[in-house]
Parts: structure tokens; sequence; C-alpha cells
């Protein structure tokens, strides 16, 4: 299909089965139905797989529609191909489990370590803070 | 104050009804801007109806969803939650549908605002559908850790309500923490979006300044969405679904949209670049409307016309959209740039080109259209009639004249064998996909069209460099493996460049008045400064810039000469500081030096003497008197003779130029110490030199410098005289003569014009007193006030 010779177009990616990234950390898959001149994607039947270790969970979410800014990658899944990956599939709670652990955890270890650091004075100020520098 | 009325009126909807529509006339007027056209030209109840009919009937037709009594409302959709059926997909978008349909019906016929807050809250929180099914099993005390806030809000909802409420309400907290739960691993805070868009129709009831009397709030309370529902009337609710197939989506018909509120701004008319194409609904009604809209007139640009692509030959599953699409309208017109007749000519190149599918219609090509070519899929996205193999490598080129050539190449060969491949399994796999295709083909040419809009260039070069260049060493590269005989490759790159429009634009001037409007936009952006590039000509400039040059140039010889004098002046102590075996090089190198200082004197290379113009040019500069005055010691004897001789020579130039400077007695101590060295016709020369012309020795006068310059001489005559009784210096008379003349011209000249020396050598009265009598000595000790000194 000849859209955009030679760019980059989303025109050709329109009813494939894809798996996009957003800004904020969640990774989608579904049917891409639509565009529009700003990568704003609509997608059909998505399903938001969680990844926790080498478990996975998919927590089928129906119609989604992402704004174009907020994508970081997206790319086509290839029906044809084998799924051969170690990836283990369980259930809903179960990752979601996983996660709220593995939240827990990073937690702490970020509390434990600005701790430490204002034992010693020092401060590391959070990243959603620097937006002025 | 009549809304006060009406709400109070309207609260107990059974009963007047009536009244209710009389008053939402008033009322929508104002609410129009925001609830749009379709709040007050639908009978919302008559539609309401229909629809809860509808619905009820596939509900019951169901027989299983649950039914439909108001104690049941809340019963319903705990049960409808808890059977989730296998099949996740296509099902979840059925399963928000029977929620839809089984809550306001109940809410409405029977009970009223209760058990309807209740029901659309449950609809509005219990929507995830995969958080219901997940959750659904699992009880909430699980999910208890959510915050102790949500099994309130449920009570808060409805605080005066039937206490056997709250058991439906049990779900909430589990889904309300779920979600919450979610939250706050995204967000980290625990925000009720659902609760607070509640609130916010609460507190907006278009009220806004008005202080609300607690009687109203309860009643508020009780019927918050029920109240909107009666001002806005029911959303048209998607049609149902009646099988899983995908035909029902896509003849969904996009909810209807007021463009222009009679209120407020002006209709519009001209559509901005982000426009999505439209979707025509009735073609008989809209076919003569579109056209009207679609020749709107556009900012600046200037639009091709472009042209309708092919329809899709007999597709099964043809919306009626986009069969109302092929059949009439030309395409709206997304805004482009200015589209050059290459583009056209482009298209005309393609057309012959393209091969066209068969069993399609033949393309109605408007004339002189340019436009881009129908996108056509390798396959049709629907199998047609005849299942065309042939299709397999369509040639279309979709407008790739901003392609380089070797680009456009590689891409249909790419196309092809693509096309060759696939061209069995996508068709397929389209077919079975009952939701493709909701992004009709016309849509798809928009947003392409807009990135196209994006490529355009007046300068690829410029804009494109990497581009470029890859292309053309691809080309290269090519003709190099190949050493191929088609020559035709390497033609120029033919790039289409977007012809630069230049719009003048001239603001409205007035007649009669004073001066300019001042409008300035973005494509018309205002002068502000005035400025104009002079170069002047003059002779004058010209003269002066010499004078500049000139003096740029001796200030640089000083320079330079300088940092040689210092080097020279150094040496003593460096020669010091060195050890024995470098001492050898060190002072070949201070004879180079010096050499070099003697050099830079000298004008002409033949030429040993020191040249007087160079000296004098350095001497002109202040700084380079100084210079002089320390390279004179440095220089050996016959270049310093020459030097000061050049000086006593133009001693009047020199006093003239220094008149501001006044630096000439920095020269007194070196030049002491050259004329105390001079041989007696070494310095009978000075002598004459420095009386030089007529008229030279009273200016000479004038000059202190000069004074004492004579003085010097005559002092060190004197003192050779005295001291060396058979000195040559009275060998010839000019001596003699020259100190006569001398010693006249002191008598002669007035006092006032004659400077003080610096300094009055002693033994100047014994030089006169040889050569004048006894009156004149006087005279000249009174004028010289030489002190009188003893024989």
């Amino acid at each position: 299909m000849n859209y955009m010779p030679g760019t980059a177009s989303l025109i050709d990616d329109i009813d494939k089965k894809h798996l996009v990234l957003l800004r904020d950390g969640r990774t989608l898959i579904g049917f891409l139905r639509s565009i529009d001149q700003f990568a704003n994607l609509v997608f059909h039947q998505t399903v938001e797989r969680i990844h926790v270790g080498k478990k996975f969970g998919d927590i089928p979410r129906g119609i989604f529609i992402v704004r174009g800014e907020n994508v970081v990658l997206l790319g086509e899944i290839d029906m044809d191909k084998p799924c051969d990956t170690i990836l283990q599939q369980v259930s809903i709670e179960e990752i979601l489990e996983e996660q709220r652990l593995q939240q827990q955890a990073k937690q702490e270890t970020e509390k434990a370590k600005v701790t430490a650091l204002k034992d010693r004075g020092l401060s590391i100020p959070k990243a959603d803070n620097l937006d002025e520098y | 104050m009549f809304r006060f009325q009406s709400l109070d009126e309207d609260c107990t909807l059974e009963e007047e009804e009536g009244g209710l529509v009389e008053e939402e006339d008033e009322i929508d007027q104002f609410n129009d801007d925001t609830f749009g056209a379709g709040a007050i030209d639908d009978d919302w109840q008559e539609e309401h109806k229909r629809l809860s009919g509808l619905e009820e009937h596939k509900i019951n037709a169901r027989g299983g969803a649950g039914s439909v009594t108001a104690g049941g409302a809340a019963g319903d959709a705990s049960s409808v939650h808890l059977p989730p059926p296998a099949g996740h997909l296509p099902s979840p978008s059925s399963l928000p549908q029977s929620q839809h349909s089984s809550q306001p019906p109940p809410g409405l016929d029977e009970q009223g605002g209760g058990d309807l807050a209740d029901a659309l809250a449950m609809l509005i929180l219990g929507t995830d559908p995969a958080i219901a099914r997940a959750c659904g099993p699992v009880g909430p005390g699980d999910r208890s850790r959510g915050l102790p806030a949500p099994s309130s809000l449920p009570q808060h909802l409805h605080p005066q309500q039937h206490p056997h409420q709250l058991p439906s309400g049990l779900p909430h907290p589990s889904l309300l923490s779920y979600q919450q739960h979610q939250h706050l691993l995204r967000q980290g805070a625990a925000p009720m979006p659902q609760m607070n868009s509640h609130n916010i129709w609460e507190s907006n009831m278009g009220f806004g300044p008005v202080s609300i009397s607690p009687g109203l709030v309860t009643h508020m309370e009780d019927n918050p969405l029920l109240s909107i529902i009666k001002e806005v009337g029911l959303p048209t609710r998607p049609p149902p679904m009646m099988s899983e197939d995908g035909r029902d989506l896509s003849e969904r018909a996009p909810p209807p949209r007021s463009s222009s509120p009679v209120i407020g701004s002006p209709p519009v008319r001209a559509v901005p670049i982000g426009t999505p194409p439209k979707q025509p609904m009735n073609h008989a009604m809209n076919h003569h409307h579109q056209q009207q809209q679609i020749h709107h007139p556009t900012a600046i640009h200037i639009r091709a016309p472009v042209h309708h692509r092919y329809p899709p030959p007999f597709p099964e599953r043809l919306s009626p959209n986009t069969l109302l699409n092929i059949a009439n309208s030309p395409l709206c017109r997304p805004p482009f740039g200015p589209v050059l007749s290459q583009l056209q000519r482009a298209q005309m190149l393609n057309s012959q080109v393209a091969g066209f599918p068969r069993g399609c219609r033949g393309p109605p090509l408007l004339p002189g259209g340019g436009g881009f070519r129908p996108f056509f899929g390798q396959l049709p996205p629907h199998r047609m009639g005849p299942p065309p193999n042939h299709l397999a490598c369509p040639v279309f080129r979709h407008n790739t004249t901003h392609l380089h050539p070797q680009h456009r190449r590689i891409l249909t060969q790419r196309m092809q064998s693509r096309g060759e491949d696939r061209g069995g399994h996508m068709g397929d796999r389209r077919s079975r996909d009952p939701y493709s295709n909701l992004m009709t083909q016309r849509e798809k040419e928009w947003v392409a069209k807009i990135q196209m809009m994006q490529l355009q260039s007046t300068d690829p070069y410029l804009d494109d460099y990497y581009y470029q260049n890859y292309f053309e060493k691809l080309e290269k590269k090519q003709e190099r493996d190949r050493d191929s005989v088609r020559k035709e490759h390497t033609t120029k790159l033919i790039t289409p460049q977007v012809a630069k429009l230049e719009h003048t634009y001239r603001p409205v001037q007035f007649a009669g008045s004073l001066g300019k409007l001042t409008v300035s936009s973005v494509n018309n952006p205002r002068k502000m400064i005035d400025a104009v590039v002079t170069s002047r000509v003059d002779d004058e400039e010209k003269r002066e810039k010499q004078v500049w040059n000139k003096r740029r140039q001796i200030l640089y010889t000083v320079e330079k000469m300088y940092s040689l004098l210092l080097e020279v002046q150094d040496f003593e102590k460096r020669f010091m500081q060195t050890p024995e075996e470098e001492q050898e090089a060190l002072l070949e190198q201070h004879k180079t030096q010096t050499l070099q200082l003697y050099g830079s004197l000298r004008e002409k290379e033949w030429d040993d003497r020191v040249s007087d113009d160079q000296c004098l040019l350095i001497m002109s500069v202040r700084k380079g008197k100084r210079l002089i005055s320390r390279l004179l010691p440095f220089l050996p004897p016959p270049q310093a003779a020459a030097v000061v001789m050049g000086i006593a020579r133009n001693l009047p130039t020199l006093a003239k130029k220094d008149r501001q400077d006044q630096e000439l007695c920095c020269l007194v101590e070196p030049v002491i110490t050259v004329v105390s060295s001079l041989s007696s016709t070494v310095l009978t020369d000075l002598l004459q030199e420095l009386q030089g012309s007529d008229g030279q020795l009273p200016r000479v006068l004038q000059n202190k410098f000069g004074v004492t310059l004579l003085y010097l001489i005559l002092s060190e005559g004197e003192r050779m005289q005295s001291s060396d009784s058979n000195c040559q210096l009275m060998d010839d008379n000019r001596w003699t003569e020259l100190v006569f003349s001398v010693t006249r011209e002191l008598l002669n000249v007035a006092p006032s014009s004659l400077s003080p020396p610096f300094f009055t050598p002693p033994n100047l009265l014994s030089l006169f007193s040889r050569y004048v009598d006894r009156q004149r000595l006087e005279q000249l000790q009174e004028k010289l006030q030489i002190s009188a000194l003893s024989r």
C-alpha cells in the first residue's frame, strides 16, 4: 500500500494488532483502528499487559483512545510468528498482586535510600520537580 | 427565580411531565450552548420511551440478564457482574450495554430518583468490565485496603434512602477500592473521579452564584442525574448490538454536532486544518449542502481540487457511509500548501503509469483536477466478487514526485515483492475481521494528505539534506557496481519545489488619513527598522582612510621593532643566566636581532644608510620617539650618527609634530651620548644639518630640544677644541663659519622666541669667547643666561 511512500506513516498499520508503550509505563495491545495526524490512536479489543518479572497478566480493556503525545513506541505484532517466550501468563489478580509487591518493594528501597541520604545531609530531588531546569 | 420554581416542580417527575416541558423551553434557550442542539428539539420523552422499550424488549428476550423490577435494580447489576462470559473480547462491549440498558428504565419508571442515582452510580463505577470480572468472584475483603472513604461514599450519595439499598452498595467499595488501588499505583493519590463527577453536577445546576437552600439541596441530591437527564435529554445510544459482527459498528452514526450556536460567535465557515472529513449522513439532503460547504474559502492557500478516490468495488460489508462517500461528493478539502502544476502533471503521469484494477468502476476523474491518486490497497479490504489475484501488484504511485527517483524505484520494487508475498493471506484475514475499515478510505487519505503537506519544501537540499545525499550516493554506487549502460539514471534530481507565491499584502489605506494602518500578521510582518546600507564614496573619506592606513602601518612597525628591542635589551640579563655552552648561541641570536633592528630602520635594502623617511615616520609617532631613544644606544656609531643627523635635519617638522606630545626630551640623553662620541667632521656636519636651510635655525631655536641639541653640539666642539689642541675641527673653516652664524643668529633672535634648553652645558661661554668680542659676549651671556664661568 503506497500511502506516503518513503515516510513512516501509521496508515498501513490500521486494523493490525499492535503493541504500544505509553509514557506512564503501561503496555497496551490491541487492534489499531484509527489514527490522526497527531498519532492519536484508537485501539480496539485492547488488553493491558502487566509484566512483573517473568510473569504477565492481561487485563481486557475494550476500546482505548490514546493521545498521541503519550506514546513512547508502537509496534506491530506479527500474528504469524510463533510465540515462544519464556514469559508465563498468570491471572489478573495474581499479576496485580505481584505488581503491588513490586511497587511496595521499590517504595521501600526508595524510602531507605532517601533516609540514608538525609542522614548524610544530602537530598536528591525527584524528577518531576525538575521541570524548570 | 423561575428556575427555582421549575426545579421544585420537576422533583416529582411522574406527576407533571407537561409542566416540565414548558419550563424546559424557557431554560434551554440559555443552555443551548452547553447542551447542544439536541437538547431543544428532541422530545426526549418520546425518545426515551422508544429506547427503553427497545431495550426492555431486548433484555426480556435475553431472559436471563435479570429482571427489570425496582428492587432488582441493584441486584440486577451485581448479577450481571457475576456470570462473565468466557470469551472476552466482543463481550465487554456488550456488557456495558446491558448495564446501560438495565439501569435507567427501572429508575425512571418506578421508584424515581434514588434508584436511578444508585443505578447510575453503579453504571459509572462498575463499567470497567475487566475489573468487574476480576473482582466479582472475589469478595470485598481483599480490597479493603482502599481508603475508608469509599465505603462511606455510597452512603453519602443517598443519605436518606432506604437502608436496604446499602447491601447493593457493597460491591461499590470493592470496585472503588480496586480502581483506587490502580490509581494509587499509578499516581500515588486516590482520586475518586466518579464521585467527583456527581458532585460537580450537584453543585453546578446552573445556579452558580445563587445560594442554595437546604431543601433544594436534598432534592438535588436525590435527583442529580435525573435533572440532568431532564435538561439534556438522553444521549443517543448506539444502536443495540444484535450480534457480534461489526456491521452495526460501521453503521453507527456520529452524534449530531451543533456547529454554530445561535448565541455567540458567527457561524464558522472556514474549516481549520485539523478537521476530519465529514461523514455525510444522507445523500439526498446533504449533497447540495456539502457542495456549498466544501467550497468555502480558505485562508491563503490554494487548494488543488482533490478528487475522490476509486471506490472499492462491490464490498460486502460496506457501510452506508462509505457508500455515500463513493456515490457522490468530491472530497472535502483539507488544506494544502500551494500545490503546483508540477504536482498535477505528476498526477497525470501517474495515471498513465498506474494500472486499474479490474472489476472496478472507472474512476471519475475531474477534469483539470490534480489531486492524489486514490489509495488502493494491494487487495481490497473486503473480498470482492471475483477474487482478484491479478491485483497483487498494482502499480499505483501515490504522488512520488517529491521522492528521489532512486527512492521511487526502490519503493516500487519493494511494493511489488511485498504484494506477491502477502497476496494470499491478508485478504482472508481482513475479511474475517469484522471491525476492519472503521477508518474509511477518505479519512486515511485525509491524514496522509496532512502529513504530505509537511513534506513540501521550497529547498529540498536545505530541508532534507541527508535524504538527498543518501540517494545520490546510492545511485552512484549502483552505477559503479553495474557499470551500467543506462545513462538515464544519472539524470539530475527532479525535486518538486513548492512555488513560492508572493503574497504582497497591502493593508487597507484610507484616503485622507494621516499615515497607514499598522497591520502586521504572521504572513505580513511589520517592518520595524529601515536599515539601508550606504557606502560613502567621498574623496575625503578615501584620504582619511589612507592616512589611517599609513598610521596603522607605522604603529605596526613600531610594535615590531619594540619587540626586537626588548629582546636586545634583555640580552645582558639572559647572557648572565645562560650556561657557557649556550652563550655562543645567545650571542649569535643577539647579533641577528640587532641587525634586524637596523634593518627595520632602513627603507631600501640596497642602501645601507638609515632611511630618513622611515625614521621620520617612526618619530612622528609618540611611541616611535621613545623607541628611537631606547634604540640609539644599541646602534653602532655610524648608524646612530645617521639617525641623529636625520633628526637634526628634520628638526623643525619633528618639532612641529611634537608640539602636543613633547616627547623629544626623551631623546636628549641618548643624543648626548651619541654626540659626545662623534668625530669632528661628523660634528661639523651635524651642526650644518642643524642649521640646514635658511630659516631653519630660528625654528630650531624655538624648540627646546633644538636649542639643547645646538648647545650640545657647540659644547662638544668646544670640548674638542679645548681638550685636544690639534683637533681637526679647525682644519676647515666650516666649523668657525657655522659657529659664527649661530652666534649671529643667537644675537639677532628675539628673546621670546628663544626657548630655554633642557640644560646648558658649561663650556659654552668659553666657546663663544673664542669667536666673539667682549660686547657680544656679554649680550650672549645675558640672552642665554649663561653664568659667567671662570676660564
